[in-house]
Parts: C-alpha cells; structure tokens; sequence
C-alpha cells in the first residue's frame, strides 16, 4: 500500500516538484496550497504524514500544525525556508516531528519522510519501566498507576529509545540518529524541543524530571 | 577707741591734697594706656590658651604694674611692655585656665569614650569611617554641609573670641577705674584719720588702726575690698609703734605681688595697682591690689586694697556661656541652611545624573521633573530634549535593524522556495543524466552543480546579514568540543581524500567540555578544515586542541603555499581571496572565513591567522570555557613550533615564551580541563607525541555509562588521522 503524503504549500512549483519526487519513490501524495483548508484536506484525504510549510496564506503553517495535532498524531514534518532558531522551535514546539529546511535535496526530503513513517517494526511483547511510568512497546500505550498517557508516535520513539538502555546516556546526536533517523550531524534542538515536550507529558513536575533526567554536558539519560 | 574713729577727718571736697590731685590726673592718662595696650595684647592671650593653662601661678608671679603719675607718660616705654597690659592678661589667663581645664575633662572623656568605642566597635568603626569617607567623596551634599559647619565654626571661634576678650577687657577696665578711685578715696581718708590721729596708749592705737582698716572694707554684709597693711621694712623703728601689719581676713602681705610691693616701696606717693588672685575660703579668686603709702606716727605704712573681680568673672562666664551656647546654635542652623540650600541644587542634578544612569541603561522613556523657570529647570528641559532625541534615533535605528531583520527573513524564504525547486529539479535531471545525450548531461552536471554553490554563497550572504543585522542569537550549552571536531573531520573525509591530504587530530586530552553554539564552532572548524585542505596542496592538516582553565584553543594547521604577513591580515575580508588569479577549485563563497569571525565574535573568542610563504599557515580559534569569560592566554601558540630556529627575532622570542607550555605534564593539563559538569577526562599517552608520561584516568564523578559515552565520542578521532585518507 502506497503512503499517502498530504503536501501543505502555498508554492505550486514546489508542490508539484515534492510531488513529482515522492510520487518517483512510491508515495501517494496529496496536495493543499491553502493553510485555511489545510484541515478540511487533511480530514478527508486521511495522510499518513503531512509535509507542512511553515510560512502559508491564510492560516499560519504553526497554526495549521497545531490544529492537525490536537486531532491526530500522525506524523508532521515541517518545510521551512526560515532557520532562525525561534521560527523552527516555534513549530516543534507547536506539534511538527521533524522539519527540513529549504532548500533541501530530494533524498533529504526522502529520506525524512520514510524516517517518520518507519513501518512499526513487529514488536515483541515487551513492557519497560521508567520511575514510575510504564510502557507497553507493543501496544503502544504509556501508563502512570491506571492513568493513560497519550504521546504522540516520535514521543514515545523517544521514550522507549530512552527506556531500552536505562544504564546509557544519549547524547542528542545518537538520539538524532536513532529516533529520527538521521546519518550525519543535525540540528540537536529538535531533540531538546521534543524532550522538553515528552517531558510535559510524562514527568509529574517537569520542572525536576524523573522520567527523563539531563546529563548536563552530555545528554539524555532514563530516570532510575 | 571710739573717738579715734571719729577723727578721722572727712576728705577734703576741692581735693586740694597734691597726691591725690596728682593721682587723679595720672588716672586719667592711665585710663587710655592700657586699653588700647590690652586690645593689642589680647590675641596673643587667647593664642596660646593651653601654655597659659600649663603656667604654674601665673597670675602673681608675673603681675605687671601700673605706674602712675609722670611715669606713665610714655605709652610705648619699655616699662611699658611688662607693665599694665599684663595684668588685664593675667586675668585673662585665669579664665582661660579654667576654659582649659574645662576643656581638657571634656577632651578626656571624649578620649576615652573613643577608645572603648574603638575596642568594642572597632571594626564597626572603621566601617563608619570608610563610610563616611565614601559619603564625602561621592556626595556634593554632604561635601558642603561639613565644609559649611566648619568654615562656620572656626569663624565663629575667631570672633567669638575677639568679643569676649573684649567684653572681658572692657568690664576688666570698668572694676579697674573704679577701684582706683575708690583707693585713693579711702586712703585718703585713712591718712587723714590717721593724720588727725593723737597718738596716747598702745591699745587706743591699735583700736584706732583697726577700726580705720575695717572702715575701708565698707559697711554691709558684703566686703566691698580687703586691705593689707604693712609697715614698710628697712626702716627705723620708733619706740612707739605698735602696728606692725593687719589684713582683711585671711590674707598676708604674701598675697601682694613682689613687683607691686617693690613699686610702692620705692615711690613717693603715688598709686600702683596689680592684678592678682588671693585666697577667699578654699578658692583663690581673681582681683586687683592697689597699693599706695599711707604714715602714721613717724611710720610709713603699705596700704594695698584688693579688688574683688569674682563677680565680674561670673558675669563674664554666663555671658560666654552664652556667647558659646547661641553659637553652637548658629552654627547648627548654618549647617541647616547650607544642607538646605545645597539639596536644593544638587537634588535636581543628583536627579539628573540617575535619570541618566537609567537611560544608559537603556530606559529611553526616562525623563527629569521640569518645575520652574530657572537654571535648573533649563537644565531639566534641555536633559529630556536630549533624550527625547536619543530615544527617537535609538527607536529609529531599533526599527531599521528590525525592518533588516525582517527583510533578510523575507528575502531568505521568498528566495529559497523557488531555489528549491530548482534545486530538486537539478537534482532528478543530474540522477537521470546517464540517460541524456553528452551535451545534455553536461548540461544537467553544470546545473546541478551551479545551483549547489549558488545555495551556499546564498546561505552564507543570509548569514552574514544576519549578523549585520545584529540577528544572530547564541545558542550556547556545554558540549564536548571533540565530538566537534570529530564530526568535522568525519565530514570532511571525501574533500580530505579528494586533495589527498591526511587530516590529524593532536590533543592530550581527551574531552574538553565548552559552553558553545556547537552549530556555529562546527561551521567555523568545518571553513578551517576546508580551506586549509584547499590550500594544502595535499600534505597533512593538522589540527591541535588544547585547553587551560579558562579557554579552549583548536588550531588548524596546513603545510601548502601559506601566505604572507599581509595576507594573513585580510583573510577575514570579505570575498577576499589571496590569489584572484587562482581558480576558485572548491567554490566557497569567499564569505566562510568571514562568517567564522563573526560566529568567533559572538562567542567571545579569538580567530586568528598565521601564514608564510611556502611553510603555510595556522588558524587558532580560541573560546573561553565558559560563555561571558574572559580570555587571557590561548592555550595554543598561533606560530607554529615546527617552522624551526630561521624565524626572526620576534618569531623565536614566542617560541620561547610558548615553550614551558608545551611541555607542561600531561596531568596539569588535564586538571587544567573542566571536570564540573561530570564529563570523565580520560587521559592516554598516546596521542600526542609531547606528552609526558602516563596519568591515572581521572574520572571523577563520572558514571560507567559516561565514560564509556566520553570514549565513544572521542573514536572517530583516533581513527580519523590515517584512516581517513585514500
């Protein structure tokens, strides 16, 4: 079965080109050049992932990100022409998985796309436990006593990347390279964003984590 | 007895009696001379208060006499200068003894008030001095008012002095010219009593004496003057005289200063008087003796009346307390004043000067509280035009850097969205040329790689304006700046192969953790590394990281054409290129040394170049560990060791001054390294060759997984040296 990728962009030759390249590796993509119906698009269309323009008329492409998100969890990757560290936090912070910054390689694009919709490889059976949060890998489902807590799927990647080597500290490059598949060095903020994010959720005072602690220096570590 | 007293004859009205006649008009002469002898000599009295105060018995032994008569004709006399003016100092003296002593009590109390104060507060003490020291040098306020009170009560002094010597003067001379007057009515009178006197028994003489003594005392409950008599020594004694000496009281013929009797001895009839101080009950009191002859029955007698001045010194007492208490008031309420009257105008300046403070830092909306007309008020109104004006230009240029920034945020989405496109394109033509004919495929190799080196002279044309734009923001967190450098070399391997350089990595440690921007050190190591493998005409680059406490250093240094002294100054011009001629091989942008100053700049740190012709170059990039620390020395020497001893004299003068660096054991160094936030510093002594010696791994603090984390990150540099190479 084919993927299909809603492309959210105002720019038609871009869209086009990012469809002539998916549609080159397997993908089905589906295209909306307006922010203000972005949603509707995404509501019928159901995408397996959104590529999103950051910078879009009518509605913004944040706006746009967090309306998608509070609905769904499918993964958002972001195209954004602007890599000012606020703009691209500004969009993780709002919901966005990944971004790529224009301009970009084809096999960039690609590459980010298939890293988001990696096939939930067959899980074994498999309960970790962080403090006092316990993750069921296979059903995807993170519990705190009774309580469910909701992530998103590249949360709880994170979360379970973290939880499977309790004694290693991550440092934001291997986790780059693990949760989000990339190769070589990328930006490290995409990992403080969404650890800060995973940390909104989990932790029961994120402001003194327990479930994902800080190794000043070095990275990420799974709380004891 | 009694009718002895009644003889004694009534004075004669016309005062035809030639003594007294020629007292009289001695008197008046005499009244002028020491006044003004007085007045001149008073300053020297109040001059020297605590030498008088130290004068054993001042007062008798040095009484000055008053001669009378045609004696004291000559004003200006020698006699003169020991004469009258004494006496009225003597009084003087007298009082400012007790002043002394007064003051002496009090000054010792405040001594020792002071002194333990001082052991019990000393510190505190010393607090309040600096502080008030630090009070006295910042505030014009206080500044003034302490000057004020001090001019004020030294002023104050001087005059207050002045008029109470005169006071004291003018009531000195008043009891003076009274008390002369009165002598030479009483005896006068004692002469006549005794004149008329009939000399019959002992005892009827000495009652006669007596009584007539007693009737100079005067009449009343108060002793209005005392006497002493005296009969004159060296005399012939007549067979019947009876009274030798009789005195009022207590007093002696010794109460009579020697000079005053030695005067009246050996004068005619005339009348001399000295100040003196005689003893009334336990006290000694201050008073005036006048002494004149009186003969009785063949017998010249010394008859000295003494002048109570008690009463004159109490009112001069209450009238300097007085004189003192109103003052200390004064002074108090000029030091009010002052302070009123310099808060007044400094308090608008003082205003001034925090309104300022604020605005420099950066409050534009400051201004100053503008009332009135006067200078102050201009002051005030031209100060908030002046920030008015300041505030518009800041707001203006704040607005422009903003309008820069977001244009250049503008240009850089407007321009990269198309440019990505393009960039696609070119790219699946370029994967699709073995497809196309040569012509095309040339084509498609041209485009492709066009547009690539047109997007990065694009990003680093946004980045640089970025920086103009004052847009460039840190973002700094600690990270290990090997696993930096490792990355980079790691990246640049294929450039590294293409020119056939060996790329490697000297340090002695192992991890050096530095609060950077990780992004922006990894793009100037990266434009380092590039650009020395681009003019390294294929020998090995080198690249050092060193550290000590306060900075960490990372020197990339090449082997190839090098580059002159003035070459090296400009390379961090913009789209400067040493050789135009030269073929732009990799394509930079000609902005990537730029750019690395600037991210340098916005660290903190230092980029530096060193070159020479045909031995290559060096680049240092020195940071401080941590972000806001200063960097005193680089860790790193920007002229390489190995240019060998043909360097100049400056050259080898650096190389000495680097030498003891260099050779620091390996251990120092590492302590050198920041160990703080848990990162391991693991040591070997295999990576450089300089090291001395092996050292206990130090890892401190640091968990298992840490470490292992620490090595992990330091492989790729290890391997990197030769296995990167073709």
């Amino acid at each position: 079965m084919k993927a299909r990728i809603l492309v959210v962009d105002d720019d038609e030759a871009l869209a086009e080109m990012i469809g002539i390249v998916l549609r080159n590796d397997g993908f089905e993509p589906v295209f909306c050049a307006d922010g203000g119906q972005a949603l509707d698009v995404f509501r019928s269309s159901k995408p397996d992932l959104v590529l999103l323009d950051l910078m879009l008329p009518g509605s913004d492409g944040i706006e746009v990100c967090r309306n998608i998100r509070s609905e769904s969890d499918v993964p958002i990757v972001m195209l954004t022409a602007k890599s000012d560290t606020s703009d691209v936090v500004r969009g993780l912070e709002s919901g966005a998985d990944d971004y790529v910054p224009k301009p970009f390689k084809p096999a960039e694009l690609v590459a980010r796309v298939r890293a988001r919709l990696r096939p939930g490889e067959q899980k074994a059976p498999e309960t970790l436990k962080i403090a006092d949060v316990t993750i069921d890998v296979a059903g995807h489902m993170v519990t705190r006593g009774n309580e469910r807590i909701s992530l998103t799927p590249l949360e709880f990647d994170l979360l379970v990347a973290l939880a499977r080597k309790p004694w290693q500290v991550f440092t934001r490059e291997l986790l780059l390279e693990q949760v989000w598949g990339y190769r070589h060095a990328a930006d490290t903020r995409l990992v403080n964003v969404h650890v800060q994010r995973l940390r909104s959720k989990i932790e029961r005072d994120p402001e003194a984590p327990e479930v994902v602690l800080t190794v000043r220096g070095v990275g990420y570590k799974a709380g004891a | 007895m009694v009718s002895a007293i009644k003889q004694v004859p009534e004075p004669r009205p016309g005062g035809s009696a030639v003594p007294g006649g020629s007292v009289g008009r001695g008197t008046a002469e005499e009244t002028e001379r020491p006044t003004t002898a007085n007045t001149a000599r008073t300053s020297s009295g109040t001059e020297q208060p605590a030498k008088q105060e130290t004068g054993p018995g001042v007062g008798n032994s040095h009484a000055g006499l008053a001669e009378q008569g045609e004696q004291a004709a000559g004003p200006d006399s020698p006699a003169d200068t020991s004469g009258p003016e004494r006496v009225t100092l003597t009084w003087i003296r007298t009082r400012t003894r007790i002043w002394a002593r007064r003051a002496l009590i009090l000054a010792l109390r405040v001594f020792r008030l002071v002194v333990t104060g001082l052991r019990h507060i000393g510190p505190g003490f010393r607090l309040l001095w600096r502080a008030i020291l630090k009070r006295w040098r910042r505030s014009l306020e206080f500044r003034t008012v302490l000057t004020t009170l001090v001019l004020a009560m030294v002023s104050f002094m001087v005059v207050g002095a002045y008029l109470s010597n005169q006071i004291a003067n003018n009531l000195f001379q008043e009891r003076l010219a009274q008390a002369e007057s009165e002598t030479r009515y009483n005896v006068k009178q004692v002469q006549d009593t005794f004149d008329g006197a009939q000399v019959t028994d002992q005892s009827s003489v000495i009652t006669l004496v007596y009584d007539t003594l007693n009737a100079v005392e005067g009449r009343g409950s108060v002793i209005q003057r005392r006497y002493v008599f005296e009969a004159m020594p060296e005399q012939t004694k007549p067979r019947n005289r009876w009274v030798e000496s009789r005195a009022s009281d207590q007093l002696t013929i010794r109460v009579i200063p020697p000079e005053l009797r030695k005067a009246v001895q050996q004068s005619g009839k005339d009348q001399y008087w000295a100040s003196m101080e005689f003893p009334v009950g336990t006290e000694d009191r201050p008073g005036i003796a006048v002494g004149n002859k009186v003969t009785f029955n063949g017998t010249v007698y010394e008859l000295y009346l003494i002048y109570d001045l008690n009463t004159a010194q109490k009112t001069l007492n209450e009238i300097q307390n007085v004189l003192w208490a109103g003052g200390a008031a004064l002074v108090l309420m000029i030091g009010g004043v002052a302070w009123y009257v310099t808060r007044n105008v400094v308090s608008p300046v003082s205003h001034a000067a925090v309104v300022s403070e604020k605005l420099a830092a950066g409050q534009l909306q400051e201004r100053m509280v503008v009332k009135g007309e006067d200078e102050m008020a201009r002051l005030g109104a031209s100060f908030n035009h002046m920030a008015a004006s300041l505030q518009e230009q800041i707001t203006q240029l704040a607005t422009l850097s903003q309008m820069q920034q977001r244009f250049v945020s503008d240009v850089s989405h407007e321009l990269r969205t198309p440019l990505t496109t393009v960039r696609m394109a070119a790219e699946v033509l370029y994967d699709a040329r073995d497809e196309f004919d040569p012509i095309n495929k040339r084509s498609a190799e041209l485009l492709y790689n066009q547009v690539e080196r047109f997007q990065s002279l694009l990003s680093d044309l946004l980045e640089i304006s970025r920086f103009d734009a004052g847009a460039a923001m840190l973002d700094a967190e600690p990270q290990d700046i090997f696993q930096v450098v490792a990355g980079v070399v790691e990246g640049a391997a294929p450039v590294a192969a293409q020119y056939g350089s060996e790329v490697r990595l000297n340090s002695r440690q192992k991890s050096i953790v530095v609060e950077m921007d990780s992004r922006r050190i990894d793009r100037i190591i990266r434009n380092l590394l590039l650009n020395a493998l681009e003019h390294g005409e294929g020998k090995p680059v080198h690249i050092s990281v060193g550290a000590n406490h306060e900075a960490v250093a990372v020197c990339v240094r090449d082997y190839g054409i090098g580059m002159t002294q003035a070459e090296a100054a400009r390379v961090f011009d913009r789209f400067w290129r040493a050789d135009p001629a030269r073929a732009r091989t990799t394509g930079g942008s000609g902005l990537g040394l730029s750019i690395a100053a600037e991210d340098t700049k916005l660290h903190g740190g230092w980029l530096q170049a060193w070159g020479r012709k045909g031995s290559g170059s060096n680049f240092r990039l020195t940071l401080p560990l941590r972000q806001g620390g200063t960097i005193i020395k680089s860790p790193l020497q920007l002229e390489p060791a190995d240019i060998g001893f043909s360097a100049t004299t400056s050259e080898r003068r650096l190389l000495v001054l680097e030498t003891p660096e260099r050779l620091k054991p390996a251990s120092e160094s590492s302590q050198d390294s920041p160990l703080d936030d848990g990162m391991a510093a693991t040591q070997d002594n295999n990576s450089d060759p300089g090291t001395k010696g092996p050292t206990a791994p130090a890892e401190r603090g640091a968990q298992p997984a840490q470490s292992r984390e620490a090595r992990d990150g330091q492989s790729p540099s290890d391997g990197v040296s030769e296995g990167e190479a073709p």
